[in-house]
C-alpha cells in the first residue's frame, strides 16, 4: 500500500469514527462528498486525486468496516465510468457527479434493460435491477444486456423506479423500469465493443469494491467477537478463555487475514496485467472475500448468543450486509465456475 | 532491472539447466534408499551453485543473502517444480541456524562444513509423553565428569535412520517450570546406546522413527547453550525456517493446480458444474495462502512481524492443502484408491490423492498442529486469556 493511500486510509478512518457503526445515507453521503472521496481514483488530468483503484479499495474497506450506508459504490462506478469513455464533456461531467449531483449504477448483473435504434435514437426497455439510491439520483449508469452504456436522467416519462428493501437497511435497492424510453445522444459514453469493455472493467472495480467491503466488514465484526467474548463471564471466568470459541476465533482471524492479503495481492497484480487477467483477479478477491465475510457474520451471531439476535445489537447489520454483498455482481458459485475455466484451460 | 531481478534469472537460467528431468517420474514407486541418493546428488548441485544455504550469514559459502533474495530462490525453485530438499531440511536449517545463534565458534567449525558435505541431522524433541507439550520432555541427562550420560526414547524423528547426528533436548533439572530444566545437546547417531525403530506410517513408508537412547554418553563440549538453559536454544531451532518453506510450499500449490484439471479430463468429469466451482473456489484459496505467505516474509523483511503472524500461515496453508487433497479424492473417485506407487521427495501434492491426502497431516499435526496455532493466534494475536494451569477431575472436586 502506497503511503498515500494508507494516509487515507486513516483519515478515512478517524472521519467514519465519529459517525458510528451503521450511519445512514442521510448521515453519512454529505461527509463522503465533502471528503472528495468520489475523486480518490479520477485521474489527475481531470482534476482527481489519481490515487487509483487501491485508495478506493482502502475507502470501500473502511465504509465496510462501519457498515456505512453511503452509495459510494453506485457513485464511484458512475465516476468511474466516466472517466474512461471518451465523452467531450467529461470534466465537467465529474465535476457534477462528485459534488452536487448524485449518479447511481446497478450494482448487480452484466444484465439490464436492452436498446434499440430507432430513427438514429437509442431506446431503452426493460429492467435494471439492485441499483441503489435511486430514488434520490440526478443521474443513473447503465450498461444494457446489448453493448452500450448510458448515463441517464432517471426523472423523465417512460421510466418508472421502484423500491425493493432488502433485509440489509445499509443498501437500498430500486429496480429501474424502462419503458421505451428515448435516450438523448449527450447521454451515450460507449457503444459497441467500447461499450462492453467498459462494463468489465467497472464490474472488475464493482467486485474488487464488494472484496473491499467484506474485508472492512469481516475484520471490524470479528474484533467486536472478540472483545465481547472476553467481557462476558459465564461458569467464572470469560468465555474467551474458553478453547471451543478461541479455536473458532483464531481461524476466522486466519480466514480475515487470508481475504485482506489475496484482496491487497491481487490489487497489486491488477495494476500491471491485462483487463481480461483483472477481471479474474476481481472475481477471486470478492468470491473468497465474500464467503469469509458470510462465514464470519455467521459465527460472530452464534458467538454472541441471544444478544446477537436482537435488532438493538449491530451483529445483524453485518450479518444481513454480508449476505448482500455475497449475491450482489453475481452468486459466488457464478464467480467461481469463470475462476475454474482459467486452470482447465491450462491443463 | 534491480537487483533480485536479476538473481531471479540467474537462478531461473540455472535451474532450467538442473533440475534433474524427469524426477517425479524416477521416484515414484522406488525405495527410501533410491531416493536418499537422487536426494545427495541433487543436494551437492545445489550447494555448488550456492544456492542450498542463501540463508546461512555472510562468510559462509552461498551465505549472507538477504530475506528478499532467499524468497526470490525458493519462488523459483517452485516455479521450476525442483525436488524438494527433504533429507537434509534439518541439517540446513534447525542445526545450521541454532548454531549460528548459540553455537560456540569450535561447533560451527566443526559441523556446518560436513553438512555442506550432505551430513544428515534429525531432530530429538518430541517423546511419546511430550508432544505439543513439548516441555514435559522426560529423557534425562547427568554429567559425569566430562560426559553428559543420556536415557530415554525420542519420537517422530524424521529420516532418523539415515542420520549422522541428532539435535537432543534432554531434562537435567526436575525442580522449577519445566521450561527450566532443559539442556540442549548435539548427539552423534553412531554412539553406543543409540538405537534407531523406523515407523511404519499409513502410507507404508516409514520417514520418521523412534530413537531409544540408553546410557549413551555424550562429551560436554556437544552442548548447546548452558546447561538447563535449553528452552531457548530450542525456540530459536523451530523458529529457523520461519516462513520461507511456505512461501516455497504455497508456490507449489499454486503451479499444482492444473492436477486437478488434468485429473477432471482423465476421469471424463471436466464438465462437472460442481468440481469446476469447486475447483474455482479453491483456486481462489490458493492465491490467498501464497498472498499471506509472501506478505507475512515482506513483514519480516520490513520488521513488521506481529506475534501469531506466523501461526496464520500455517494454519491457513494445512487447511487449504487438506482441501487440495480433499477434491483430488473427489475427482479421483474409485480410481484414486486403488493402489499405486507414490513419489518421493515432491511437493504434497502429486496426483497420487490418496497419498497426497494421509501425507496432509504433516502440516495439520508436524511443527506444531493446527491446535497448537489456533492457541498461539488466540491468545497473541487476538489477547484471549490462557486456560487456568490447573485442573481437576469432576469427581474429585
Amino acid at each position: 500500500m502506497s503511503i498515500e493511500t494508507a494516509e487515507l486510509q486513516v483519515s478515512a478512518q478517524q472521519a467514519l469514527r465519529g459517525l458510528g457503526i451503521a450511519a445512514t445515507e442521510e448521515k453519512s453521503w454529505p461527509m463522503v462528498v465533502e471528503l472528495g472521496w468520489l475523486l480518490v481514483s479520477v485521474p489527475e488530468e481531470l482534476d482527481g486525486l489519481g490515487q487509483g483503484l487501491q485508495a478506493a479499495c482502502a475507502l470501500y474497506r473502511e465504509l465496510g468496516a462501519s457498515v456505512v450506508g453511503a452509495p459510494y459504490l453506485p457513485a464511484m462506478l458512475a465516476v468511474e465510468a466516466v472517466c474512461r469513455s471518451d465523452h467531450p464533456a467529461r470534466a465537467e461531467w465529474i465535476g457534477r457527479l462528485a459534488g452536487a449531483d448524485f449518479a447511481t449504477a446497478s450494482l448487480f448483473g452484466p444484465d439490464g434493460p436492452t436498446a434499440r435504434t430507432l430513427s438514429g435514437k437509442l431506446r431503452l426497455a426493460g429492467v435494471a435491477s439492485a441499483v441503489a439510491s435511486a430514488d434520490k439520483a440526478a443521474h443513473m449508469l447503465v450498461a444494457t444486456a446489448d453493448a452500450s452504456l448510458v448515463l441517464l436522467v432517471p426523472r423523465q416519462n417512460g421510466i418508472e423506479i421502484v423500491s425493493r428493501p432488502t433485509w440489509d437497511e445499509t443498501r437500498r435497492l430500486f429496480d429501474v423500469h424502462f419503458a421505451d424510453v428515448e435516450i438523448a445522444d449527450e447521454w451515450i459514453l460507449a457503444r459497441g465493443p467500447a461499450a462492453n469493455a467498459l462494463v468489465r472493467t467497472l464490474a472488475t472495480h464493482r467486485d474488487f469494491a464488494l472484496a473491499a467491503d467484506s474485508v472492512g466488514g469481516a475484520s471490524a465484526l470479528l474484533e467486536l467477537t472478540v472483545e465481547y467474548l472476553k467481557t462476558r463471564r459465564q461458569f467464572a471466568r470469560p468465555l474467551a478463555m474458553f478453547q471451543a470459541l478461541k479455536h473458532r476465533c483464531a481461524d476466522l482471524k486466519a480466514l480475515t487475514e487470508a481475504a485482506e492479503a489475496l484482496l491487497a495481492e491481487n490489487l497489486e497484480s491488477a495494476k500491471h496485467c491485462s483487463d481480461a487477467e483483472a477481471e479474474v483477479l476481481g472475481k477471486q478477491a470478492k468470491s473468497f472475500a465474500c464467503s469469509a465475510y458470510f462465514r464470519v457474520a455467521e459465527e460472530a451471531l452464534q458467538l454472541h448468543g441471544g444478544i446477537g439476535m436482537t435488532s438493538e445489537h449491530v451483529c445483524h447489520r453485518f450479518l444481513k450486509r454480508a449476505l448482500l454483498n455475497a449475491q450482489l455482481g453475481r452468486q459466488n458459485a457464478s464467480y467461481d465456475l469463470d475462476i475454474a475455466v482459467g486452470i482447465l484451460d491450462g491443463a | 532491472m534491480n537487483d533480485t531481478d536479476t538473481l531471479r534469472t540467474e537462478v531461473r537460467t540455472w535451474l532450467k539447466k538442473n533440475v534433474p528431468s524427469g524426477w517425479r517420474a524416477a521416484m515414484t514407486g522406488v525405495d527410501q534408499d533410491k531416493f536418499v541418493l537422487a536426494q545427495r546428488a541433487w543436494f551437492s548441485k545445489l550447494v555448488a551453485a550456492g544456492y542450498a544455504t542463501p540463508h546461512w550469514p555472510e562468510g559462509w559459502p552461498g551465505g549472507g543473502r538477504s530475506l528478499a533474495e532467499q524468497k526470490v530462490i525458493f519462488e523459483e525453485i517452485a516455479r521450476a517444480d525442483a525436488p524438494r530438499l527433504i533429507l537434509v531440511f534439518i541439517s540446513l536449517y534447525h542445526a545450521a541456524c541454532t548454531l549460528f545463534e548459540w553455537g560456540t565458534p569450535e561447533q560451527r567449525d566443526t559441523y556446518l562444513p560436513s553438512i555442506l558435505k550432505g551430513e544428515i541431522w534429525c531432530q530429538g524433541f518430541s517423546e511419546p509423553n511430550a508432544g505439543s507439550d513439548l516441555a514435559s520432555l522426560r529423557t534425562r541427562a547427568e554429567l559425569r565428569g566430562d560426559r553428559y550420560v543420556v536415557n530415554g526414547q525420542k519420537i517422530w524423528s524424521t529420516m532418523a535412520q539415515y542420520a549422522d547426528r541428532c539435535l537432543l533436548l534432554t531434562r537435567t533439572a526436575k525442580d522449577g517450570p519445566p521450561q527450566a530444566g532443559v539442556t540442549y545437546l548435539l548427539l552423534d547417531m553412531r554412539s553406543k546406546g543409540v538405537t534407531v525403530r523406523p515407523i511404519s506410517q499409513i502410507t507404508g513408508d516409514d520417514e520418521f522413527c523412534e530413537i531409544f537412547l540408553d546410557d549413551v554418553e555424550i562429551p560436554v563440549e556437544n552442548r548447546v547453550g548452558k546447561e538447563n538453559e535449553g528452552w531457548a536454544v530450542a525456540q530459536s531451532t523451530l523458529a529457523s525456517e520461519r516462513g520461507l518453506t511456505l512461501v516455497e510450499l504455497s508456490q507449489r500449490m499454486r503451479y499444482a493446480l492444473p492436477l486437478l484439471a488434468q485429473a477432471m479430463r482423465n476421469n471424463g468429469r471436466i464438465e462437472d458444474a460442481t468440481l469446476r466451482t469447486q475447483l474455482g473456489a479453491l483456486a481462489s484459496k490458493v492465491n490467498a495462502v501464497c498472498a499471506l505467505a509472501d506478505r507475512y516474509l515482506l513483514r519480516r523483511i520490513s520488521g513488521e512481524e506481529r506475534p501469531g503472524d506466523a501461526s496464520i500461515v500455517k494454519l491457513y496453508y494445512a487447511q487449504t492443502l487438506r482441501e487440495f487433497v480433499s477434491l483430488g479424492l473427489s475427482i479421483g473417485g474409485l480410481q484414486g484408491q486403488y493402489h499405486a506407487g507414490f513419489m518421493r521427495g515432491s511437493p504434497q501434492e502429486t496426483g497420487n490423492w490418496t497419498v497426497d491426502f494421509m501425507n496432509s497431516y504433516n502440516w495439520s499435526i508436524a511443527g506444531g498442529s493446527n491446535e497448537v496455532q489456533r492457541n498461539i493466534i488466540a491468545e497473541r494475536m487476538l489477547g484471549m486469556p490462557r486456560e487456568p494451569k490447573t485442573w481437576q477431575v469432576a469427581s474429585e472436586r
